[in-house]
């Protein structure tokens, strides 16, 4: 079949990986490399040690050889993610945080730990974080009704899980009304 | 090194060509923003906010997840995919030209190792993109053929496709049960009674989809509801209500 099955009802969360890998991080290069045109547009040139702006993916491809040290996000740091925790357990409102910060910080974590300033506590923070949102958004059902809801601010990761039964509420919800 | 050098005019043609690129996309947005004029009665709205600025990969990460999450689909984007695809082609070709190169460094194979990377990642989207319209073609063939506003956003391969699709299944049914049927009872297109469900497959487009708004702009429900779209918001609503706006790239869908 042209599309697997599984593929149909929504996308998988290694193709929003794929995407989320496409965003720039900054990494201390250990390689020199020229100026490069690569067609999402030109990255480098890499001067040991100068900091240099690239693609996740090609970060994490240089990290996997030892050719590069990345540096964590500003967002990816514990004292960032404790205050946002605080905000999301006082607050009603999703608080705001970068749109694939869930990819980003897995790949991150997985590929470049020894960069990153704790990671044990940074992904014990992200799980909080992450079921203080997840409890949220079943809250949010709540208000689902047949035609709009409005959810700012939720990540792409956090829209993924729970596209298949809002999207089937509120099909329901639309057959239920007179 | 004859392969550095075609590396840079590589290089100054990706310039160029994301200038091109971002060209087609103009004229398309341009009836929405005559909508808008009318739709909104506040001036201090911002009337005309320009969309963020991408690249040609970047539109077309953004059209597969639209087509992915859309019920029905949507207009071709054959430009920017044929574009990518020679940017593709050239790219293959440099790296093939270096690799030959006996002379190339360490330093040099990792860059080539990384552009080959890429081209492998950008090949996975293109396909995924055009799998994703040929299964949607194949799944709503029939209703393709028949309506030719939904062929005015295939391109003339795929409307090839869905004919020949939609008359192989035809001969199929027919030649497997169709044929042993009454003749009243012999049709694949019947109009649906109260009970039935219609037998040509119809893209359900008041499916609920997750929609981001790239720039301020108001949405309409089938029931003539408006609903507003700030800039960056995110809002799960009936297709049917943003498909204009998906076309125009005013929202995007995630």
């Amino acid at each position: 079949m042209s599309l697997p099955p599984a593929l149909r009802a929504s996308v998988t969360p290694p193709e929003l990986e794929l995407i989320a890998c496409q965003e720039l991080v900054e990494i201390i290069p250990l390689i020199a490399m020229e100026k490069t045109a690569f067609i999402s547009g030109a990255y480098g040139p890499l001067r040991p040690p100068h900091k240099a702006r690239i693609p996740i993916w090609m970060a994490v491809n240089l990290k996997q050889k030892k050719k590069c040290h990345i540096l964590a996000p500003e967002w990816l740091t514990v004292e960032y993610l404790q205050d946002k925790i605080l905000q999301e357990t006082t607050q009603d409102e999703f608080t705001k945080l970068p749109f694939r910060f869930a990819e980003i910080s897995r790949v991150l974590l997985d590929a470049a730990s020894d960069d990153l300033q704790n990671p044990d506590k940074l992904r014990s923070l992200l799980k909080d974080l992450r079921e203080a949102r997840q409890a949220k958004a079943r809250a949010g059902l709540q208000s689902l009704e047949h035609s709009t809801l409005g959810l700012s601010n939720l990540s792409a990761m956090e829209i993924n899980e729970i596209r298949p039964f809002f999207i089937e509420a509120m099909a329901v919800l639309g057959q239920l009304r007179p | 090194m004859s392969g550095v050098d075609s590396w840079e005019a590589e290089f100054h043609r990706s310039k160029t060509n994301a200038n091109a690129a971002s060209g087609p996309s103009a004229p398309r947005r341009a009836p929405s923003a005559l909508l808008e004029r009318e739709d909104q009665p506040m001036p201090d709205f911002l009337p005309e906010e320009p969309l963020p600025d991408e690249t040609p990969l970047e539109q077309l990460t953004r059209h597969w997840m639209n087509e992915r999450h859309a019920p029905d689909i949507l207009p071709a984007q054959d430009v920017l995919l044929s574009s990518l695809l020679d940017h593709i082609r050239r790219q293959s070709d440099t790296i093939q030209l270096l690799r030959g190169d006996p002379s190339t460094s360490e330093e040099e194979h990792i860059r080539i190792m990384l552009a080959q990377t890429e081209v492998e990642r950008v090949k996975f989207i293109v396909r995924s993109y055009v799998r994703t319209r040929l299964y949607k073609i194949e799944t709503y063939a029939r209703y393709i053929i028949a309506n030719e506003e939904v062929q005015t956003r295939i391109t003339t391969a795929e409307r090839d496709y869905a004919s020949r699709h939609a008359h192989l299944i035809d001969r199929h049914f027919y030649s497997s049960v169709l044929q042993s049927l009454p003749e009243s009872q012999a049709g694949l297109d019947d109009i649906p009674n109260f009970i039935m469900p219609p037998m040509v497959t119809e893209p359900d487009t008041t499916r609920a989809v997750f929609a981001h708004a790239r720039k301020g702009t108001i949405a309409r429900t089938p029931e003539g509801k408006t609903v507003d779209l700030a800039k960056g918001s995110l809002t799960l609503l009936s297709f049917s209500a943003v498909s204009d706006l998906v076309s125009s790239g005013d929202v995007q869908l995630v």
